[in-house]
């Protein structure tokens, strides 16, 4: 009952002229940024984020929010048609959705796509709705200690889930860690590895780090690689599923949903997980696995669900918790941070205009993306067009803007410079880049927590060990890690 | 898009034996003894801070903690046998060009901004990437740069009223 009459005050947030615009502005912004390969929802989210510092923090999250789930909408379409993925999570959608279009299905695809993820959006958010606020009613009674072995937890299932090496997993999370504390200590005002430089006393900034990891990364990465591609269909008829399809999708819909949300909650899991998985779960419990990759309608319903319902469950941790299970959400809660609000279990109960705000605007959100890009779809198309060798250099000169305008400050460009290519380097080396950014924007509260717990206990570390809560956390992430060390079968030693 | 979509490109991988792969592998090998490096000198100016206060955990305690992670996952990585098939596919010839021609415009860019202000900057930086990265046409890429600068000036600049940096003749 609660819930409802918090969705209610939402509704009652969203409904007005300005933030409905922004949701739709947002909605199309994401839907673009899906539909063109070369451009990842969180590159456009970090380019785009100093634009949300002159609207009121509602305002901001709801469009950043529906850059967020429109990418994913989007981003079948590029998969579909070109056989490039628009973003990451459409990766698989590429195996059964291209084949379609080459058999004359591209209609059909792109049309499932779009209502699966209509489908599998609004499922995510409705739970969302309820899960949130009971995550957050007990999470309030957690205290520093608590709070430390949580963001642990988070820190570890991370690891666990997306990276290939838990070696150079853990190496990066380090280096966030190292990273976030440049600056002035806000305990005592000490300024800890600043060597003297007035630029590096104030930290890095969030938005440098970002848009140099993600924007300048991606940049180097495809004007490296020449990819040539044409568009499968030339017009697009029939996007709605005949009754065949509809028998086969609704199935896979809601598998993909369940999955998805389930995957978004996990900290490292989101959507491309999610999509992967359940491409996975749809081909191994076909009766007919050998129509996957040939053009199994399946194959597009199940993961444009999943990576749909994944958005609604990754934003339940960092709302009500205050911990970002992705890269994206690491950059929604420094979008928050920014704004002054600070996410965690009172987020709710603080700004309940601010939480309700959001989720109302992902219904409507998802209305608005369903309305964009089954009539649209043909503009969207068109679009596919654009050679990238016309977008990278506005995309370099919107990256020099977005970093430049968060504190007019030159350094910031060389910072972004720096991790753009470091990035670049990182990432050739088989690092993941995504455990960095999460411990970046997640060090000053974990080193507030322990800081915190270590100064009220009076046994040092042992106060982690005498609170069940943190005693089993911290278990679970010591489980985690043994797990990720032990030796894989055929390999001599752990997937180091 | 960078991994997802670079997934699909075709690439040619470098493979043992082969004299690129000995580079990258030597490459690969500096890196980690970076890391070692990075994280015994990160740890000992921690160390400097302070680890434990009279009133508790001090400044150094975290990036102490974090230093030591980045040491050891360094040495684990140094001491590990190399797999041939995770070897690092770094751009060689044309394509190396284009990395260093987008970083090279960035750097400029990056430069330029404090004397030349955004707008003479990024125009002059997409001339020169569209012109010689991409092999466009003089009259495409005056164009092309001229209507994107002026775009983007509006929108940030005017619109969301953003000040850009601004050259010696006040835009």
């Amino acid at each position: 009952m609660e819930a409802l009459v918090g969705l209610l005050t939402g509704f009652g947030v969203i409904m007005t002229p300005a933030n409905l615009y922004l949701c739709f502005l947002g909605s199309l912004i994401g839907t673009l940024v899906g539909v063109l390969p070369g451009v990842g929802p969180l590159a456009a989210l970090a380019l785009l984020l100093p634009v949300t510092f002159t609207l009121s923090p509602v305002g901001g999250m709801v469009m950043l929010a529906s850059i967020f789930y429109g990418a994913m909408y989007g981003g079948s379409t590029t998969s579909i048609l070109l056989n490039i993925p628009g973003e990451a999570a459409s990766v698989v959608t590429c195996i059964d959705g291209h084949q379609m279009a080459k058999q004359g299905r591209a209609g059909a695809a792109l049309g499932i796509a779009a209502i699966g993820s209509f489908v599998a959006g609004t499922l995510g958010v409705i739970v969302m709705t309820f899960c949130a606020p009971a995550i957050a009613a007990v999470a309030i009674r957690f205290g520093p200690p608590e709070n430390f072995a949580l963001m642990v937890l988070g820190v570890v299932c991370t690891l666990f889930m997306i990276t290939r090496s838990p070696v150079k997993g853990a190496l990066m999370i380090a280096l966030g860690f190292l990273t976030a504390t440049v600056g002035i200590d806000v305990v005592n005002g000490r300024e800890r590895f600043t060597f003297g430089s007035v630029d590096l006393s104030a930290g890095i900034e969030l938005l440098a780090v970002v848009i140099g990891l993600f924007g300048v990364t991606e940049i180097l990465s495809n004007v490296e690689a020449t990819v040539k591609s044409t568009v499968v269909a030339e017009r697009i008829r029939g996007l709605w599923p005949t009754l065949a399809d509809w028998r086969a999708s609704w199935r896979p819909m809601l598998r993909g949903s369940g999955l998805g949300f389930f995957l978004g909650l996990v900290p490292g899991g989101g959507p491309v997980t999610a999509s992967f998985m359940s491409y996975a779960v749809e081909k191994r419990i076909s009766a007919r696995p050998e129509r996957f990759g040939k053009g199994a309608i399946e194959g597009v319903a199940g993961p444009e669900s999943a990576n749909n319902a994944a958005v609604a469950g990754s934003l339940i941790p960092v709302l009500s918790l205050g911990i970002p299970g992705n890269p994206v959400t690491a950059l929604l809660l420094g979008a928050l941070v920014i704004q002054g609000i600070q996410p965690g279990p009172l987020f709710i109960t603080q700004r309940p205009d601010l939480f309700w705000g959001i989720v109302a605007s992902m219904y409507v959100g998802n209305v608005f993306l369903l309305l964009l890009n089954l009539p649209l779809v043909g503009l969207w198309a068109q679009l596919l067009r654009i050679p990238y060798r016309v977008l990278f250099p506005i995309v370099l000169l919107l990256s020099v803007v977005g970093t430049y305008s968060a504190n007019k400050n030159v350094f910031d460009l060389w910072v972004m410079l720096g991790f753009g290519i470091a990035g670049y380097v990182l990432h050739k080396l088989n690092y993941d880049l995504a455990p960095f950014i999460i411990a970046f924007v997640l060090a000053p509260l974990l080193e507030q927590s322990l800081r915190q717990s270590l100064a009220m206990s009076p046994h040092g570390a042992m106060i982690f060990i005498e609170r069940p809560a943190t005693l089993l956390m911290l278990l679970c992430s010591a489980g985690l890690i043994a797990l990720m060390l032990r030796p894989l079968p055929n390999t001599k030693g752990g997937r180091l | 898009m960078g991994p997802a979509g670079a997934c699909l490109a075709p690439r040619t991988r470098t493979k043992p034996g082969d004299q690129w792969f000995a580079v990258t592998e030597m490459f690969e090998r500096a890196v980690n003894i970076f890391w070692v490096l990075l994280g015994a000198a990160a740890a000992s100016y921690a160390w400097t801070l302070g680890i434990i206060g009279s009133s508790g955990p001090d400044s150094g305690l975290f990036p102490f903690v974090s230093a030591l992670m980045i040491m050891g996952s360094g040495l684990v990585l140094l001491l590990q046998p190399r797999d041939a098939a995770l070897a690092p596919d770094f751009p060689r010839g044309a394509a190396l060009g284009r990395v260093l021609g987008a970083s090279g415009g960035l750097a400029f860019m990056a430069i330029s901004i404090p004397f030349l202000g955004f707008a003479v900057a990024g125009f002059v930086t997409m001339i020169i990437l569209l012109h010689t990265i991409e092999k466009s046409g003089w009259v495409f890429s005056v164009s092309l740069a001229f209507v994107s600068v002026a775009a983007v000036d509006w929108l940030f600049g005017r619109v969301l009223g953003m000040a850009l940096p601004s050259g010696p003749w006040g835009w």
